[in-house]
């Protein structure tokens, strides 16, 4: 029964890497397999602050770490209260201005998520990730 | 290949049939998850990093990949066919995810496991453990059943 077994799951295992490959090779080109975030959607401290009043600035850190302490005239938006903050955010938006998401640190994933989500959910353009997130800020800034 | 559709059920006094529909609840299920992620692989790798566990190349490679081997192992389920195969591998996934599971929430990351697409994303983390916990459960009572009836299938 164990040969058995050992064979079946690795025959299963053959047969679902067929259409695996076939949509890695389809999809290859829409992820990059290189870093979450593509090069074109991170933007450095330095960078984004020079868009100066161009840029709208998110924090996507919990409610608490907000309030301790952000980004001068960043906007609360986190996934907890997606729903709630959401609108207050997109009063604030326009157009024309460059959003930049960051959250507490370099590892941290909040800031890809709710970028993702202004760009997917929101349909929203020009959304960029701070590089190195709050961290990056104050070394920076203080 | 082998399946165990010449598999006798004495081995509980459930009908055969009750562990039939389980296999198609399961199975579905399983191709269900599974073809959710297929639709959006990006986002089911950005799932999978948010474990920490894998480098993001490996983790996009796995964003291919586990969703087709659900669905397979799903399939192998309802049609019983490559059933040991099938049974096995999922319990396997089911137990490796749900260990995963508990290790990030221990690290305290705040994970979404995009399980069951958008309608998962919602889900806390007891929420999650309670339907991993009684998935395994029920492959693990399937694995038993398979294993039980082989053992008298020889004994006879």
């Amino acid at each position: 029964m164990k040969s058995s077994l050992v064979r079946q799951a690795l025959l299963v295992a053959a047969l679902a890497f067929v259409p695996g490959l076939v949509q890695a090779i389809y999809f290859g080109d829409k992820v990059s397999w290189r870093s979450p975030i593509p090069a074109s959607e991170m933007v450095t401290v330095t960078q984004a602050q020079a868009w100066g009043e161009n840029a709208i600035w998110v924090d996507a850190r919990p409610d608490n770490e907000f309030a301790s302490d952000h980004v001068p005239s960043a906007l609360l938006l986190n996934e907890d209260r997606w729903s709630e903050l959401l609108p207050q955010f997109l009063a604030a938006w326009s157009p024309e201005k460059k959003i930049v998401v960051y959250c507490s640190s370099q590892g941290c994933n909040a800031s890809r998520e709710v970028a993702r989500r202004l760009r997917k959910e929101a349909q929203l353009p020009n959304v960029f990730v701070l590089e190195g997130g709050w961290e990056e800020w104050l070394k920076t800034n203080r | 290949m082998n399946d165990t559709s010449n598999i006798k059920h004495q081995t509980s006094n459930i009908p055969h049939f009750v562990w039939r529909i389980v296999d198609v609840i399961i199975g579905g299920i399983f191709i269900y998850a599974g073809a959710i992620k297929v639709l959006d692989p990006v986002q089911f790798a950005n799932d999978i990093d948010n474990y920490k566990i894998l480098p993001w190349t490996i983790g996009v490679g796995f964003a291919f990949y586990l969703p087709w081997l659900e669905m397979f192992c799903g399939l192998a389920l309802i049609l019983r066919r490559l059933y040991l195969g099938g049974l096995s591998i999922l319990t396997a996934l089911v137990g490796v995810f749900l260990v995963a599971t508990i290790a990030a929430k221990v690290r305290g990351l705040d994970i979404t496991c995009g399980c069951f697409g958008h309608a998962s994303q919602n889900w806390n983390f007891p929420t999650h453990l309670a339907l991993d916990l009684a998935i395994l459960g029920v492959l693990l009572a399937l694995s038993f059943r398979v294993v039980s009836g082989n053992r008298l299938q020889h004994a006879v």
